[in-house]
């Protein structure tokens, strides 16, 4: 009789035990990133920013009654790396959602992937409309990234207003300086049809002498430039193009996206930027009209990251975590099925503001910050003036 | 037709790049030249002076013409690292098969690229123009920036140095005499190994300096050593391995085919480049200028 209390005692403490430990379990999220070479310098503070978003929530006692686990891995920038690193992810790691990926080259590798297992994939950053077109739609993949699309077509909206008709591109030649050149020339051409494009120059992605493309652009005489060369490619090419008076000849009448403004390209060039430019950013740490959430955003960035004015990029990974906590707090499960049904037309409150992710294109309704950058003497760089966030909302269809 | 003075903006374009790329490759062919080693890891020593020459510039502080000390100062630290590996580790191996030589340097390609990362980290960093080259001049209607100027000076500055090094001096008559035959020349008492290393030496520093002087027109990022290493490649391979004037050509030949190649397929340019490559290995395998190979 007393072996038989002692063994209902023991397993239901055992069952007591592995119950405790179930609800205890983390909640496993796969972060592929490229965490070296050069495109670590944007990848790495995406990452800093799904942690501090974790360690939030996970402080107010997790979802579910469940803390968060970020996992995350280095794709090196490389969408096959990306791949192998989420395959592993899933059957080693056995992690219940991928978030992550950086380039328009590793979201659409790694979607199958999450089609394949079952699993939800929310892309921070990668922008391609390739990703989330109704061919590669599927159950399972959500952008909380702005797109080509959307920041192509906002880039028009302001070129249209300038007093210009002769305009040209300069883009790297692959898919993402591709994509985001025609949605700006086709919605310029639309808005504006007195515009006429007397140029595109293609550099090849990664080019390291942009003067033949700088001078055979001036011998056309555009009157404005849209460039979609990024980070490190926007630094090297107008360090060549200054000198050549390039900005001048076009009277500053030059819009960069691909992030052009961002502090990444202000810092590093210091006294060197072109300022009176136009370009946009992911984010901004001095945005005077935003919403109170931003300035409380950037103020926890600052003490999380140690960094009086820190980077534009943790609010793509911060974001991509806040729509799938919400979606997994919805379902009140973490079943894959009910976090997608629930993903579906689930607004957030960001440090953006509102942003909702669209249930017929898996969509968020991610806009763009654009500006004008000027010199401020608070700062050793420069900064966006008269900072602009376009509402994506009429450019998305 | 286009314009004349965008003809001659795209001639000195080319030629700019030409002459940044002949500091690099140099280095690269004299040290094959003397050495019979391919560097993999000379893109590495390029990318460490343009790091170097930032760090010296941190250093240094904000004054007006440092950029020249810190260019010199990197381009000697780059030696220093040169000569550091050839005395210690690859002289070790000139006996083994050119297999293991070339394993070698590629390994130290990617040392010292984890070395870069994570001493300097991953962002991108930049140098200004040094303030008495900041200007530029109008020739012919095109601005051409005094840096630029400067460089396209430089490029066969260097080009005469070293071959007044090679055929002027008592160095450069022993190090020509290595390569015709360096077992003969051991044997009658001249020191190889220090022939070796001060080119080894000289061959670094023209990388150091290639990338410190290109810090000014460029951003120093990772894998910028991965990238000038290909083009350097091409270059000796058209004009010559081991070949002074051969790399000079080849320099010449890659930036002008660069720059004029985008006007016919502009977005093929890096096309042409390859196609010249194919055609000459096909045509002349040891280069315009070089010589075929004799052992």
């Amino acid at each position: 009789m007393k072996r038989r209390i002692f063994l209902v005692a023991a397993s239901s403490f055992a069952m007591a035990v592995s119950f405790g430990a179930m609800a205890a379990d983390p909640i496993k999220v796969g972060f592929p990133m490229i965490l070296s070479g050069p495109g670590a310098l944007f990848g790495e503070p995406a990452l800093k920013g799904a942690q501090m978003y974790v360690e939030e929530v996970n402080a107010k006692g997790g979802v579910l009654g469940r803390k968060i686990q970020l996992i995350s891995r280095d794709t090196k920038g490389n969408a096959d790396e990306a791949v192998r690193v989420v395959r592993e992810l899933i059957l080693r790691e056995d992690v219940n959602f991928i978030v992550g990926t950086l380039t328009s080259a590793e979201g659409p590798a790694v979607s199958p992937i999450a089609k394949e297992n079952k699993i939800v994939f929310v892309a921070p950053i990668t922008k391609t409309d390739q990703l989330t077109a109704p061919a590669n739609l599927h159950p399972y993949v959500f952008r909380s990234a702005s797109t080509t699309t959307i920041e192509g077509r906002t880039a028009a909206e302001i070129v249209a207003k300038w007093p210009v008709t002769r305009v040209a591109t300069i883009s790297p030649d692959y898919a993402y300086g591709q994509d985001v050149t025609k949605a700006f020339v086709e919605h310029l051409k639309k808005i504006k049809p007195g515009v006429e494009i007397v140029d595109q120059q293609w550099p090849k992605l990664g080019e390291a002498d942009y003067t033949p493309f700088i001078n055979a652009q001036l011998a056309k005489r555009p009157e404005a430039v849209f460039s979609s060369l990024w980070g490190g490619h926007f630094v090297t090419f107008a360090k060549q193009a200054k000198p050549l008076n390039y900005f001048q000849a076009i009277n500053n009448n030059f819009i960069g996206a691909g992030e052009a403004a961002s502090i990444e390209s202000t810092k590093s060039m210091g006294a060197d930027y072109p300022v009176g430019i136009w370009g946009n950013s992911y984010d901004v740490f001095d945005w005077p009209d935003g919403p109170q959430s931003h300035k409380d955003y950037i103020a926890r960035l600052k003490k999380f990251t140690n960094e009086e004015h820190p980077s534009s990029w943790p609010i793509t990974g911060y974001i991509a975590m806040q729509f799938l906590t919400a979606a997994i707090a919805k379902a009140g499960s973490i079943d894959s099925d009910k976090v997608s049904a629930a993903m579906k037309d689930i607004s957030v409150d960001t440090p953006l503001g509102k942003m909702t992710m669209r249930a017929k294109d898996h969509q968020a309704n991610h806009g763009q910050f654009w500006g004008k950058t000027k010199r401020d003497p608070k700062y050793p760089f420069a900064v966006i003036e008269n900072v602009t966030r376009i509402d994506p909302a009429p450019f998305m269809d | 037709m286009p314009e004349p003075a965008f003809l001659f903006g795209q001639f000195v374009g080319g030629l700019t790049a030409a002459m940044f790329l002949f500091m690099i490759a140099a280095g690269l062919s004299l040290i094959f030249g003397v050495l019979r080693i391919l560097n993999f890891a000379h893109g590495s020593f390029y990318m460490f002076g343009a790091y170097l020459a930032w760090q010296f510039m941190r250093w240094l502080g904000p004054g007006t013409e440092y950029f020249w000390l810190a260019a010199i100062g990197a381009a000697t630290g780059v030696a220093m690292i040169g000569v550091a590996i050839e005395r210690l580790l690859l002289c070790r191996l000139y006996r083994r098969e050119e297999l293991y030589q070339l394993l070698f340097t590629y390994g130290f390609v990617l040392i010292l690229a984890d070395i870069a990362k994570i001493v300097w980290g991953t962002q991108q960093l930049s140098v200004s123009r040094p303030p008495s080259l900041s200007g530029s001049f109008e020739i012919l209607g095109t601005t051409v920036p005094h840096y630029n100027l400067f460089i396209i000076l430089l490029g066969p500055s260097i080009a005469l140095a070293l071959w007044l090094l090679m055929h002027r001096t008592g160095v450069g008559r022993l190090i020509r005499a290595a390569v015709l035959d360096r077992e003969m020349l051991g044997a009658l008492g001249a020191n190889v190994g220090g022939l070796y290393t001060i080119m080894f030496g000289v061959g670094s520093f023209l990388a150091g300096l290639g990338g410190a002087l290109v810090t000014p027109v460029k951003s120093i990022v990772p894998g910028m050593d991965v990238e000038v290493i290909v083009e350097v490649f091409i270059i000796v391979v058209i004009g010559g391995l081991g070949s002074l004037w051969g790399t000079f050509l080849g320099a010449f030949v890659f930036g002008q085919v660069l720059a004029f190649g985008i006007l016919i397929m502009p977005r093929f340019s890096i096309f042409s480049v390859f196609a010249l490559m194919a055609i000459i290995l096909i045509w002349r395998p040891w280069g315009l200028l070089g010589r075929p190979l004799s052992r």
